[in-house]
């Protein structure tokens, strides 16, 4: 009887890893962390004591890239040699599908970078499928490390840009022959193309057959008055009773401030009893900017290094914060650790910069996770 | 963060009346929260007298157009499903019966209100799921050995939720029962369905299966008890319709009939389905 009790106190598993660098230190992985998370659907920064976003920022964030829709694609498209030489080996090409649960549909994912070769241009599809789907499709596969005892999911991986995986070779005629005529599966995919140097074609030329339609990331400013907030020491992530907060105490924080959450604690709110941590100030307004849309984490960097650039001149800011979630039903949280989804599948990271240029950076999973790096 | 509560698989409806208008809002509902399958249950209680089993529903007789779940392209899929109450061993005979329509339903349950009859469904009678009374005190004890051969058969324990919702001793009764079972079963083959008549009283899938951690299931299990669960009752509802779950027959459509008579008699097809 007693062991329901319990269970009921303790929480679903989820964890948090925080860490704490400097920016322009060598060995600082911030570049790297934010590269290995490839699916990210919501931005946010808050600046403290700011009541006009400057320039820069503006630009940067206005200019966040487009990503593209496209219905019904049959998935041996994405294995064709033609789309790989023109994208996949050219740039980074991001794909997901869209409208697929983790927990229960088949997903599809295409990953561009090598967890050992960041640099190098490769093209990784992730096949997140259910028991049915694997035994019908014929590819390789290994079952899901979420699964239990009785497997109901598998990871197929197929690396596109192997050498091995050229027009004549055996393996690629098996992929094909299982995606086109064994299990022929369609997604709707939300695609984006990251790319240096001369133009070429274009993914919505190349999927001008299919229904393409091109958007931008819906972006909302917002001013916050009276704010609450935190005082944080830059060397103490643990933080000092009396003197500042802690990493943990910051993340709730934040998380209480972008769900909109009353920070007094009044007696009369049912909705939260929530009370910002001591010791805090008040902040007479803060900027809080919200992106939402298929980002890429080249975008993400160049908005990192614009916040950096903000405190060149004197602020009164002590701080900024950069928030980033990742898709709730994506196969992947950061390179290619799978993420799943047993009651929530948060998979989020957030950084912390201080006027000095050190950073904290908090990474979180929920329950069906590894580990973040 | 994308949060659709689009889910896996089973509800139980509870309805012997043919209401369309309620139980059409009823099945947005189910496909609003996020449901991807849903059973609609006929009740056949033996207490009264001579009982026939009538023919299923068939889904397509309800609702013009099934709704579309949100979220994902795909419409809601609807399955059939027959209760029998039993209280007496005689009433099982029924399901011996072949030529009853009995064969047309997709799941079929059974809920015993007596010790003997529950190690029956147990051990002996050919059905999918044994239901767990939630309205009362058990009326007797679960034992470890019909539990366990119930399991190895494949046969599934239901407890309903919505009773729960209703009443609050039924509630007490709901949570007491189920806590029996699941010391007795070890959480394997439980699941968890609405008896349904009004949408409100529907509950999303994960919050089901957070219900279900009350009832003593662990995290996995009650996951498992609103999705995996389900699908595997009604795989082995299908395999009632094969040969050992091994072997699947399907009538050929018939060969038009001026066809034939162009070949001589012996150049004929010897097997004619």
């Amino acid at each position: 009887m007693s062991a329901p009790l319990r269970r009921l106190r303790e929480t679903p598993r989820h964890l948090l890893v925080c860490e704490r660098s400097h920016v322009r230190h060598e060995r600082s992985r911030h570049a790297a962390r934010v590269r290995g998370h490839a699916y990210n659907c919501r931005v946010s920064f808050l600046i403290p004591e700011c009541g006009v976003l400057p320039e820069p920022l503006k630009s940067v964030t206005t200019d966040m890239g487009e990503y593209y829709l496209v219905k019904n694609l049959p998935l041996h498209e994405l294995v064709a040699q033609e789309f790989i030489s023109a994208f996949v080996k050219t740039g980074s090409c991001y794909a997901l599908s869209y409208n697929t649960r983790i927990d229960q549909d088949n997903t599809a994912a295409l990953l561009p970078t090598d967890c050992h070769s960041p640099l190098k241009h490769i093209g990784k599809l992730i096949l997140s499928v259910d028991k049915d789907t694997y035994e019908e499709l014929g590819l390789q596969g290994r079952p899901s490390r979420y699964s239990g005892k009785k497997i109901m999911r598998y990871i197929i991986t197929i690396d596109l840009t192997d050498s091995a995986f050229h027009s004549d070779s055996k393996k690629y005629k098996r992929v094909l022959w299982a995606l086109r005529d064994k299990k022929p599966l369609e997604f709707d995919f939300l695609l984006s193309w990251h790319h240096t140097g001369a133009d070429g074609s274009t993914l919505m030329s190349y999927f001008s057959k299919h229904q393409i339609q091109a958007h931008q990331p819906k972006i909302t400013f917002s001013t916050l008055r009276n704010l609450q907030c935190p005082v944080l020491c830059s060397n103490e992530l643990q933080g000092k009773p009396e003197e500042s907060c802690s990493a943990q105490e910051l993340f709730e924080w934040l998380g209480a401030v972008f769900s909109n959450v009353e920070l007094d604690n009044k007696s009369f709110s049912f909705v939260s009893t929530y009370c910002c941590p001591e010791p805090s100030t008040m902040m007479d307004q803060a900027y809080l900017c919200t992106i939402t849309g298929f980002i890429l984490p080249e975008k993400i960097i160049q908005l990192l290094d614009q916040l950096c650039a903000y405190f060149d001149d004197p602020k009164l800011a002590q701080w900024v914060t950069l928030t980033v979630h990742g898709f709730a039903d994506s196969p992947v949280s950061w390179r290619e650790n799978e993420h799943g989804f047993q009651k929530g599948g948060e998979n989020l990271y957030n950084f912390v910069v201080f006027r000095s240029l050190d950073y904290w950076l908090q990474m979180a999973v929920g329950a069906n996770d590894d580990c973040p790096p | 963060m994308l949060t659709g509560l689009s889910f896996n698989f089973t509800l139980r409806l509870y309805s012997s009346r043919n209401e369309n208008m309620s139980q059409s809002s009823l099945y947005n509902q189910n496909a609003k929260l996020g449901y991807s399958t849903v059973a609609i249950n006929h009740v056949i209680d033996f207490k009264e007298k001579k009982q026939e089993i009538p023919k299923p529903i068939s889904p397509s007789e309800l609702l013009p157009s099934l709704p579309i779940i949100p979220g994902k392209l795909k419409p809601i899929k609807i399955v059939t499903r027959l209760t029998l109450v039993v209280s007496d061993p005689s009433h099982c005979n029924v399901l011996r019966a072949t030529s009853s329509n009995i064969r047309l339903y997709d799941i079929i349950a059974v809920f015993p209100k007596t010790e003997k009859l529950f190690h029956v469904a147990c051990t002996n009678l050919d059905v999918d799921l044994i239901c767990i009374s939630v309205t009362e005190k058990l009326p007797f004890y679960f034992r470890r050995p019909p539990v366990n051969m119930a399991i190895d058969r494949g046969i599934y324990f239901e407890v309903l939720y919505t009773p729960a919702i209703k009443d609050s001793t039924m509630r007490r009764y709901t949570i007491s029962n189920a806590l029996s079972l699941v010391q007795i079963c070890k959480g394997k083959n439980v699941i968890i369905s609405s008896a349904a008549e009004r949408p409100l009283e529907l509950r999303g899938p994960y919050d089901v299966a957070n219900l279900g951690l009350l009832f003593g299931l662990s995290e996995s299990d009650a996951k498992a008890a609103v999705s995996t669960n389900c699908r595997a009752i009604l795989l082995h509802g299908e395999t009632r319709k094969t040969a050992c779950g091994v072997v699947y027959t399907m009538k050929k459509p018939q060969p038009v009939e001026e066809e034939e008579e162009t070949l001589p008699a012996c150049k004929r097809a010897k097997t004619q389905v």
